[in-house]
């Protein structure tokens, strides 16, 4: 075998130990060698040059980057997310042709679709869902993000933050916990339009807090700008609302008759 | 396993945000690969890069790919400016030979840049100091990758764009065909330089590369010398080259004064001549053969320039028996006889009197059909005539029908009187004494006996006859303007002078143009104002300050239009520098003023195809409210673009549709002058339906133009000559045409066969360089429409159709040289149907032994020698001129002897050749088949094998380039050089 692949598979291990043990630091720096040594091999995307050890060249640096996926749901860093996602991604749709499917796979663009989710990227959470195959689209991680995304549509906000707890794996929950988030942060900018004041009980009732004070703690961090009066939250609409722009309709009579005039002198 | 690609470059970008620099690196590379696929969704991310590239941190490599990615995006999304800058910001990682679009493109674009900049530069005199080193880094790595891929022409280009001399030297240094670079530079300076300025500077480095060479192209160096206006240098390689021992060497010499004089530079050539040093010992005075100048000039101005005997001076000293200064005395008396263009002058006129194919049929018809009292058809007759036997000498018409001649009067006869000096143009030595009869007597005003018409057309006529030649006669015309107070007779007297002084700049002529000018009388003002034009062409001098505060001044518009046409006229070629002027008089309130102010764009620019000038001219053909104005601003294309014949049609065609019938007018003649003489197809497709316009004068200038564009081309070459021919005919016989469209036929004949069929209309010098004569005589010719006398000065723009080879001796010997080619594609026109007394038996084409021609040859000869001798004998003037003449037909019979002794050659030639005999007609399409035989005793100067044979000559000739045909007149030259130039043109403009 390939000294080269074995140096990989053996810091594989060592990482995956790193990972199981959860210890953060020394998993992100292993991490980051085996992305390098990856750069070595001339069989992985974009080149996907047909070498002899290709496939498990192929299968190993998919584990490496399914794991490192995974690793960032664990530090809960979205943008490591993202940006591993995107490396491993060649792997699904490009080499999906020569590899066995991963196991993994689903689970993983499930979590994708969810970090869309929370981050509200609609369009490109729609995106992503078009190009799954039928079969994909049966999956239950995919189907329990599906059915997220509904709900969170429909506003039945409750639904959602109920689905937290039959999420199929561990690995969503810190998704789920930042979906609830998302929502709230929907409903507080729906109250604001909505109210020109809500009570607290009310505001904890409309944005699903158990407790006043997890709302107060919520709007300090959050809404600064919401007032507490007399035992209501205020939202400062008002403020905010711009006068509606008039309607320049004396200016656009003038042009048109302008145009109109000048055509009939050209005709 | 199948192939497999990757569907997107999400996963290169994502890397680039890894903190790891490796990964970003390998991301960089990898996106540079796959950039020209998923340049789309890395513009997405363009900042990243960008950002990545200003990372200090970063090693250098990396900011250099990063740079490189980003340019090529930005190339993608066609934004060059921005990609050019990220460009070179990757340094070496973009590779200038790399072959792809992108590349290509911005490669274009940074040569594009430099240039511009470094031109902005040059012209606003500071430092290139703010050319971005990087950009000239780019540049030069180009220009080197060029010179060492043998791309020399290639480098060439791009270095005088840019100008960067010391890469263009380097480029000319290195290439492997020296003397082939360096004409290709040559030529690519005279077409694509725009600025005058610089196009000397490219020039002199010409120049200096040149005379490094171990065998310098003397030719050559002396045609950019003459560019340069450098006398100097031009008289000193002449020197060099006449005191050398080897008569190949003098030979050389010739040939090239013959070239310079084909240029027509008349100031240029008499200061040569004027700076050959003379001998150091004396020779006899009998050597110097000035029996080619009027005697009476020779007494009266031995002051003028030309006179440059000092020999006089030294004459009574010592005889010291150096040969070699006895040689060089003997040279030195040749060249100068061809450098003031006598010589030139001289085998021409032998030409095309010999070759006369005139066809007086067509006259004859006309004349006939023409009625007796309608005076202009009259008299355009007489043009015809005139332009028809242009240099010929021959006026049998004129003296067969003196009767029906003297029916023109007033104007009409000072016409018929200046048609005599067409007719004997170049006739040198004895126009003096044919004028003789119609000029004033006694020099003491209008007590002659003659009518003051007749004889300010003599004086005219004196002009046509010395036109740019006119050091023997300008003393007399100068008597003549002075001594008259009669406006005719100025008139004449003025237009005279200001041909045979043409571009002297002389300041005593000018003031007495200036006199006759401030007489305010309208005739002579007029040709006074055309004349200072005359006189000063090309200076660009202060004068024309002076003549447009004059046309302001006064209430005469025939004078203001003489001072306008004559202001444009001294702004000749001078290109930017004229911009001033032309701004002052385009903006003028007098359309008159505007008016000359088209021609002097057109003539500023004139063969320059400047597109700033086109789009000048076009604007104010549309724009202006005067229909003078416009249609000369449509008839000033013409001039701007005679160099590229090919543009002209394409774009006039819009305007030849106009609903103005001046503007019709004015694209007719616009193609009649670039296309002159080319018989260009597109051009004879937009002149057809002209020919036929409801409006009259549309139809008189489509006629003319046409002939102008097919003049000496036959049916064979395009069966539209014989449909025009028959047109032509049916215009002039048809009673109810009116006498406008008329007059255009009958002039439009007389063109068609000008100078007996053996000239044809020419702009450009082989050399490129504009013949001023000749684009000066058209400019005045074109003038015709206010004043019908000015016909005459497109006399001016002939130049004979000939190949005419010539010995050391400057004789003409007999040897024969192939065209190979069908002789009747380039025969002359067949003559009209009835036998005429005009002997033009054309040989059946296909067997042309030798022997037969050269019976006929023996045939013209006699006739030759007898009508010599018979004018001789006419004109009472038998001296020295007569006797000098008996002597060179001595001499040519002594050559056709030699030549009879001769075994014949080629039994049978085929069919598609034909062998000529020297001298012989050769028009310009045929000159790319004409070859010397192999077994010649004659070989052309200009090639490096030399044959056993003493007389080499000089054959002459118009080399011409391949991509644009011009003709074919040859004083001294070499046909295999020729045939090697067109190649190597090719070449050049093929890549």
């Amino acid at each position: 075998m390939d000294p080269k692949l074995t140096e990989v598979s053996q810091l594989f291990e060592r990482f995956k130990a790193a990972c199981t043990r959860d210890d953060l630091n020394t998993s992100t720096n292993q991490l980051s060698q085996l992305k390098v040594l990856l750069t070595g091999f001339r069989s992985l995307p974009p080149l996907f040059e047909n070498t002899p050890d290709a496939d498990k060249e192929l299968t190993i640096a998919r584990d490496v980057y399914e794991h490192a996926v995974l690793l960032s749901v664990k530090i809960g860093d979205q943008e490591a997310f993202e940006r591993n996602f995107f490396q491993l991604k060649p792997y699904y749709t490009d080499a999906g042709s020569c590899l066995p499917q991963s196991p993994q796979e689903y689970m993983i663009l499930g979590l994708n679709l969810l970090r869309l989710l929370v981050q509200n990227r609609i369009a490109e959470f729609h995106t992503e869902l078009e190009l799954l195959s039928p079969t994909a689209l049966e999956d239950p991680c995919i189907k329990h993000a599906v059915e997220l995304e509904q709900s969170f549509m429909e506003g039945a906000y409750n639904r959602v933050l109920s689905a937290k707890h039959n999420v199929p794996y561990k690995s969503y929950d810190y998704f789920m916990d930042l979906l609830a988030k998302t929502v709230r942060d929907e409903i507080a900018g729906c109250s604001e339009k909505a109210y020109d004041y809500l009570s607290i009980s009310d505001a904890c009732q409309v944005l699903l807090f158990p407790s006043e004070n997890e709302l107060l703690e919520y709007i300090k961090e959050e809404h600064p700008e919401w007032e507490i009066k007399n035992g209501s939250v205020v939202f400062q609409k008002a403020k905010e609302s711009a006068p509606c722009k008039e309607i320049p309709s004396l200016q656009l009579i003038n042009q048109t008759l302008s145009y109109a005039r000048e055509l009939e002198r050209i005709v | 396993m199948p192939e497999t690609m990757v569907s997107s470059a999400g996963g290169l970008l994502a890397m680039l945000n890894e903190s790891h620099p490796l990964l970003k690196q390998h991301a960089l590379y990898n996106l540079n690969n796959l950039v020209d696929r998923f340049w789309p969704e890395i513009s997405t991310s363009v900042p990243i890069i960008e950002s990545l590239y200003e990372d200090d941190e970063f090693d250098l490599h990396q900011r250099q790919l990063a740079a490189l990615l980003v340019s090529k995006v930005f190339y993608y999304l066609g934004e060059l400016n921005d990609s050019l800058s990220y460009a070179l910001g990757a340094g070496s990682l973009f590779d200038v030979s790399e072959d792809s679009d992108y590349v290509h493109t911005l490669l274009a674009k940074a040569i594009d840049e430099y240039a511009s900049l470094k031109s902005k530069a040059a012209e606003s005199n500071s430092d290139g100091a703010e050319v971005d080193p990087r950009l000239e880094a780019i540049v030069e790595r180009l220009l080197d990758k060029c010179i060492m891929d043998g791309k020399y022409q290639q480098a060439m280009g791009i270095a005088i764009e840019c100008r960067r001399l010391d890469k263009l030297e380097e480029a000319i240094m290195k290439s492997d065909n020296i003397h082939g670079t360096l004409s290709y530079c040559i030529d690519v300076s005279h077409s694509f330089v725009n600025s005058r300025e610089y196009r000397h500077e490219v020039l002199q480095l010409l120049v200096n590369v040149y005379q490094k060479l171990p065998s310098p192209d003397y030719l050559s160096i002396c045609q950019c010398l003459m560019f340069l206006d450098e006398p100097e240098g031009v008289a000193s390689i002449l020197e060099k080259l006449l005191r050398s021992g080897n008569k190949d060497e003098a030979l050389l010499a010739f040939q090239i004064a013959f070239d310079l004089v084909e240029n027509e530079h008349q100031a240029f050539l008499l200061n040569v001549r004027g700076r050959l040093p003379p001998p150091k010992s004396q020779i006899s005075e009998p050597a110097q053969p000035k029996s080619t100048v009027p005697d009476s000039s020779q007494n009266e101005n031995s002051s003028a320039p030309e006179d440059v005997q000092m020999t006089e001076g030294t004459s009574s000293t010592v005889h010291e028996p150096d040969p070699s200064e006895v040689v060089y005395a003997e040279r030195l008396t040749k060249i100068k006889g061809i450098l003031s263009g006598e010589m030139s002058i001289q085998l021409t006129l032998q030409f095309l009197y010999s070759h006369n194919k005139s066809d007086l049929l067509i006259l004859k018809t006309i004349k006939q059909s023409v009625e007796m009292r309608n005076s202009v058809c009259h008299s355009a007759t007489i043009y015809a005539n005139a332009i028809m036997h242009a240099g010929t000498t021959v006026d049998t018409f004129l003296r067969e029908n003196l009767d029906w001649l003297s029916r023109a009067t007033n104007w009409a006869k000072f016409s018929a009187t200046a048609g005599l000096g067409v007719i004997h143009r170049g006739h040198l030595q004895q126009g003096r004494s044919l004028m003789a009869p119609y000029l004033p007597q006694g020099g003491a005003g209008a007590g002659g006996g003659g009518s003051p018409y007749s004889e300010g057309g003599a004086l005219y006529a004196l002009g046509l006859i010395h036109a740019n030649h006119g050091e023997g006669i300008k003393q007399f015309l100068r008597e003549s303007i002075r001594s008259t107070s009669v406006e005719v007779i100025q008139h004449g007297a003025c237009l005279g002078l200001g041909l045979a002084a043409l571009g002297t700049a002389d300041e005593d002529i000018y003031d007495d143009f200036k006199s006759a000018l401030y007489t305010d009388s309208a005739v002579a003002g007029e040709a006074a104002g055309i004349s200072m034009g005359l006189l000063m062409v090309g200076t660009a001098s202060e004068k024309a300050s002076e003549m447009l505060t004059y046309a302001h001044d006064t209430q005469h518009e025939k004078i203001i239009r003489g001072l306008a046409l004559g202001i444009a006229l001294t702004v000749y070629g001078r290109e930017e520098e004229a911009d001033t002027l032309i701004e002052q008089m385009t903006r003028d309130q007098d359309p008159i003023l505007r008016y000359g102010g088209m021609y002097a764009l057109a003539l500023a620019y004139s063969g320059t195809a400047n597109n700033k000038a086109i789009r000048q001219l076009l604007h104010f053909a549309v724009s202006d409210v005067s229909n003078d104005v416009r249609r000369t601003a449509v008839l000033a294309l013409g001039f701007v673009l005679y160099s590229e014949p090919e543009q002209t049609p394409r774009i006039v065609s819009l305007l030849s549709e106009s609903y103005n019938p001046h503007v019709r007018y004015g694209a007719a003649l616009a193609v009649g002058i670039s296309c002159a003489g080319t018989g260009m197809s597109e051009a004879i497709s937009l002149l057809e339906p002209l020919t036929s316009d409801v409006v009259d004068f549309v139809r008189q200038g489509a006629l003319i133009a046409m002939a102008m564009v097919m003049v000496q081309m036959n049916e064979a070459s395009d069966s539209r000559v014989g449909t025009f021919r028959r047109q032509l005919e049916k215009i002039i016989l048809d009673k109810h045409e009116d006498t406008m469209s008329k007059m255009g036929a009958i002039l439009a004949s007389g063109i068609l066969d000008a100078g007996g069929r053996n000239v044809t209309i020419r702009l450009l010098s082989k050399t490129k360089h504009d013949k001023i004569t000749a684009v000066v005589g058209l400019a005045v010719f074109s003038q015709f429409w206010y004043w019908y006398p000015l016909i005459y000065f497109i006399s001016l723009a002939f130049s004979p159709t000939a190949f005419i080879g010539l010995n050391y001796d400057l004789k003409v010997p007999k040897f024969e040289f192939l065209s190979n080619a069908k002789p009747s594609l380039f025969e002359y026109p067949k003559p009209t149907t009835v036998p005429t007394t005009v002997s033009a038996v054309k040989l059946p084409t296909a067997v042309l032994s030798t022997s037969v021609k050269a019976k006929a040859r023996a045939k013209k000869e006699a006739e030759l020698k007898a009508s010599f001798e018979k004018t001789a004998g006419a004109e009472s003037s038998p001296g020295a001129t007569s006797a000098g003449k008996g002597k060179a037909s001595n001499e040519k019979d002594g050559d056709a002897m030699q030549v009879d002794g001769q075994p014949e050659k080629k039994a049978e030639p085929e069919p598609t050749h034909e062998i000529l005999i020297n001298p012989a007609r050769v028009i310009p399409t045929q000159e790319k088949f004409i070859k010397l035989m192999e077994d010649s005793r004659y070989v052309p100067v200009k090639v490096s094998t030399f044959r056993v044979c003493s007389l080499e000559r000089p054959a002459t000739n118009r080399a011409r380039s391949a991509f644009s045909y011009r003709y074919t007149f040859i004083y001294s030259i070499t046909r295999e050089r020729f045939s090697h130039r067109s190649a190597r043109f090719c070449i050049g403009h093929g890549s």
